[in-house]
């Protein structure tokens, strides 16, 4: 082990000599001047305001108070009008005659009028907010408790309920003793000045890039009182900027490793390291030591430079992981630089974003904790996270490095690193190299408990996409790719088999096999599932997503028929038939699925 | 310089492209970025805004009163979106733990008239979907008992904003604007952005895979070779962008401009795509080059969208139809820019092959 250590020190020395060889000189210029143009552009941009929907609207006017309602906002251009031209006759979105608006009929006078009515009352928001008796301005001030509620989130999702339409004529009354509540005091314990403090603040946070967000919120704010305008949830962000920050510098880096990783197989540089007998394992580990503590020390500035706490670091943690193991696999897959680029940006897209999504939903959803980046929401607004909430979170992504680095380690040598296979045979290359001679069935159990975290993670990222979809559109498309998720996952091992070892698939083999998959994916589901995902499973699209888990032979008997359809087709039919394959299984996976879950079949 | 060889070198990368499907991928990716920021705004706009949706419309949520009379329990009684229970706090407060009520609203004995604000304090569950649209169905009638003691108030108001009658709006009229004043901008530049990459790709491979060597030892000259890449790029930006458009025309999203759209987005993306290649022939590598590349895109996009009258710009308003003629005077001014690239680029090219030769 000692030996292994000073292995690694001496990689990750030349590694950062390489490193440096490569960026200094000619680059490093020009990247200064590149980064100063960056935070001129950016102060320049900040300064004068995004210009996409200039002008997007027209408003005919006979009055010269529009001016002083779309000031702020270049959406609209003003013309004036005589009074009384109606918006179809002056051919404008919008017409204001005599203290009354008019839209035209179209979509886009609709758009326009709700745009104005925005404007309007930010128009008088801010007359208010400067009115010397405050509380005459705004008489009605809310302060927001919150319950914590025991039976935590059941059904509650997309504002489904979980309990039957209320009886006007009968109180609910709670089951348990009721705890006696003080009275709340009538008082607000801020000063007049403090809050009008605050709602001048919150009025023109730039306007501009706001202008996406108010569609989903009211201003922010960080008073304990709210008027009632401001009583819809904040969404944080801030903080979603802030992750911005975050993610984009790290995923650069991790492009850095990407590259030394391709290049050593271009240049076949890497040959002569291969060929000591240094284990593959020190060799990625020393290579990408490096990056990661590059990774890490760009994570600590930026934490420095916004001022939060060195907490935020944990989480970070495993999106460093990840997106390393991402760029080591795929630097090691593509063939061409153009599949290096459009693979790695389409990976990122996807992880950015299941990164990204969950965290909208922090202070309004639990669901909002499987990703890494709500804790660091939390951490910033000054929240804090617990032990528990940090596993459960993290740990998906933990995982999926975890995996992907031992593929890529296994798969470390000249044979996979220097031929020219296509994609997909490369990709089945390095499965069957995971997969054992002696002990194949054990393999096939393994990979399949392996796939797991990828399962959630994809069948999360169809949350999202199928959310576009009405209701029970969307539940439906929901279960039918989840299916196809399952089935395709379970696939990859026979799939690979019926390729490289096609006379290993006996009928015996391909019915035992079968078992294998099924059991190990059962196992790994039950494992994460009480790790992790337990939360997510009581709601309305967890019941669906993870429906197989009630009891247990039923769900093996289902990953066993799904898998054992796939196999059974493959074997009779080849690989052709792969995708018909896939599809049967899904139809017999989504059928289980609705026989019991929603319980359509009788 | 002779077009028939960068005709070839064009087609013979575009057959690369779709033998190795990664344009599939490209596309997938469009698609994605599309349906996920349809998710974020349309998607969560809805949920905010409940009655976009009409099924939420006869649902009804039990609230409990607790505290004082005041006309905020005449509003929810009147309210269909709500059954009001009046009782007392300690009770309401337990039963909503239990999740049988909503929410709680608690009501002080201030007068409406007095000096001091009237503070209501709600009571709702931590971390809930259901609460947030409780919440703004409880906005409107709070907000409607906030109008009601303004006007008792009005007297104490110096100022008093100008009455502009507004007739009722639509809030799914959001999905326009996110339409029009972003998806569509975005759609159509997001090809040109990879086709910029894609250059660079390009070029760099033939440095660093060796290949230029064998492929200058045929009649194709190094400049003819570059503008052949350079097309099969550019080739792929018009081609994506009208599929887009098409394919939101098909959903019935009425697109104005759609040729002075193309034209706009072609100029842009050559743009892109010959800074793309300048950066290439001066880096020769991929890291270096991808790295100046990005950084140099995003300063050009931050400036591009802070001037008025951007690309951008244009394109949103010819695809709602609000600009006149004066688009084409900007599409000159794009294509003069062009045309002064495209001139540098070929002799830097010229300038790089000498010294590698």
């Amino acid at each position: 082990m000692p030996g292994a250590i000073h292995q690694i020190k001496t990689i990750a020395k030349w590694e950062i000599k390489r490193f440096v060889g490569t960026m200094s000189g000619e680059i490093l210029p020009i990247a200064i001047v590149l980064f100063v143009a960056l935070i001129i552009a950016s102060g320049f941009a900040q300064q004068s305001g995004i210009h996409l929907q200039d002008d997007m609207y027209t408003i005919g006017s006979d009055e010269s108070i529009t001016a002083l309602i779309t000031s702020g906002d270049n959406r609209f251009s003003v013309y004036k009008v005589q009074s009384g031209v109606s918006p179809e006759q002056g051919g404008f979105d919008l017409v204001l005659s005599r203290n009354a608006i008019y839209a035209s009929p179209e979509d886009k006078g609709l758009a326009a009028l709700t745009a104005f009515e925005r404007d309007y009352s930010k128009y008088k928001i801010s007359l208010y907010n400067r009115e010397e008796d405050l509380f005459a301005a705004y008489p009605l001030w809310i302060e927001e408790e919150y319950i914590k509620s025991e039976i935590d989130f059941i059904a509650t999702q997309s504002g489904q309920r979980a309990i039957a339409p209320p009886n006007p004529s009968v109180k609910p009354y709670p089951d348990t003793r009721p705890v006696t509540i003080p009275t709340p005091s009538s008082q607000i314990e801020v000063s007049r000045e403090d809050l009008r403090t605050d709602l001048i603040s919150g009025e023109n946070t730039d306007s501009r890039v706001s202008r996406y967000a108010e569609v989903l919120a009211s201003s922010d704010t960080t008073s304990k009182f709210k008027t009632p305008a401001q009583l819809s949830p904040p969404l944080p962000f801030d903080s979603i900027i802030l992750i911005f920050v975050f993610i984009f510098p790290l995923y650069f880096t991790s492009q850095f490793f990407m590259m030394s990783i391709m290049n050593e197989r271009i240049e076949r540089s890497g040959e002569t390291l291969l060929s000591t007998p240094v284990k593959s394992w020190v060799i990625i580990l020393g290579k990408g030591l490096p990056y990661f503590l590059m990774m890490l020390v760009i994570a600590v500035i930026l934490t420095v430079f916004i001022d939060a706490s060195l907490m935020i670091l944990l989480p970070v943690l495993p999106v460093i992981l990840f997106f390393l193991s991402s760029a080591l696999i795929i630097g090691m897959i593509s063939r061409s630089f153009k599949e290096l680029s459009f693979i790695s940006i389409f990976f990122s897209t996807i992880a950015t974003s299941y990164i990204f999504f969950p965290s909208i939903f922090a202070n309004i959803h639990v669901v909002s904790l499987i990703s890494p980046l709500t804790l660091i929401i939390y951490e910033i607004q000054g929240d804090g996270f617990t032990l528990f909430d940090y596993i459960y979170s993290t740990s998906l992504f933990f995982l999926t490095s975890a995996v992907i680095f031992y593929l890529a380690a296994k798969n470390f040598n000249e044979e996979r690193l220097f031929n020219h296979h296509k994609l997909m045979p490369r990709m089945m290359e390095f499965i069957e190299s995971v997969i054992s001679k002696k002990w194949t069935k054990l393999s096939l159990f393994g990979i399949s408990i392996c796939t797991i975290p990828f399962v959630f993670m994809a069948q999360l990222m169809l949350l999202v996409l199928l959310f576009n979809f009405p209701m029970p559109y969307s539940i439906i498309l929901l279960l039918f790719f989840a299916a196809f998720i399952e089935e395709f996952a379970k696939s990859i091992g026979i799939y690979t088999l019926i390729s490289k070892r096609p006379d290993y698939l006996t009928w015996k083999n391909v019915v035992l096999g079968s078992v294998a998959i099924a059991a190990g994916f059962l196992f790994g589901e039950k494992l994460l599932l009480f790790a992790t995902l337990a939360e997510i499973s009581d709601s309305i699209f967890g019941a669906v997503l993870f429906a197989s888990l009630q009891v247990l032979w039923l769900p093996l008997s289902l990953h066993f028929i799904g898998i054992l359809t796939t196999a059974s087709i493959l074997k009779a039919g080849g690989r052709k038939f792969y995708l018909p394959a896939l599809i049967i299984s899904t139809v017999v996976h989504s059928l289980y699925n609705l026989y019991f879950i929603l319980g359509w079949v009788g | 310089m002779n077009t028939k060889n960068s005709r070839i070198i064009a087609k013979k990368e575009l057959k690369s492209l779709m033998n190795e499907k990664t344009i599939v991928l490209a596309i997938l990716l469009q698609l994605f970025i599309a349906m996920f920021s349809s998710f974020l705004l349309v998607g969560l706009a809805s949920m905010y805004n409940p009655d976009s949706i009409s099924r939420y419309s006869n649902i009804q949520y039990p609230v409990a009163y607790t505290g004082e009379p005041s006309d905020v329990l005449t509003y929810l009684r009147d309210s269909n979106d709500f059954v009001v229970y009046e009782m007392d706090l300690s009770t309401a407060v337990a039963a909503l733990k239990e999740r049988k009520l909503s929410a709680v609203l608690w009501i002080p004995n201030v007068e409406p008239d007095a000096d001091d604000p009237i503070k209501i304090t709600l009571y709702t569950i931590q971390n809930d979907i259901q609460s947030s649209i409780v919440n703004v169905k409880l906005k409107e009638i709070l907000v409607k008992y906030e109008d009601r003691l303004r006007e008792i108030r009005s007297d104490r108001l110096t100022q008093t904003p100008v009455t502009i009658i507004i007739p009722a709006t639509n809030p799914s009229s959001d999905f326009y604007e996110f339409v029009y004043g972003l998806l569509i901008p975005m759609l159509v530049f997001m090809p040109a952005i990879i086709s910029g990459a894609l250059i660079i790709d390009l070029i760099t491979e033939e440095y660093q895979q060796n290949t230029l060597e064998t492929l200058m030892s045929t009649p194709v000259r190094f400049t003819e070779m570059i503008w052949g890449k350079i097309a099969a790029c550019f080739i792929l930006v018009p081609i994506q962008a009208a599929g887009w458009l098409l394919l939101l025309m098909a959903n019935g999203i009425a697109i104005k401009g759609f040729v002075p759209i193309l034209l706009h987005v072609s100029a842009g993306s050559l743009f892109l795509i010959l800074v793309g290649a300048l950066t290439a022939l001066k880096y020769r590598e991929r890291t270096n080059a991808q790295f100046i590349f990005s950084i140099v895109i995003v300063v050009l996009m931050l400036f591009v969208l802070a001037i008025p009258m951007n690309t951008a710009n244009i394109l949103v308003r010819l695809s709602v139809g609000s600009i006149g003629q004066e688009h084409w005077l900007f599409l000159i001014l794009m294509i003069s820019a062009v045309a002064i690239l495209s001139y540098i680029t070929t002799h830097y090219a010229k300038r790089v092959r000498m010294k590698f030769v």
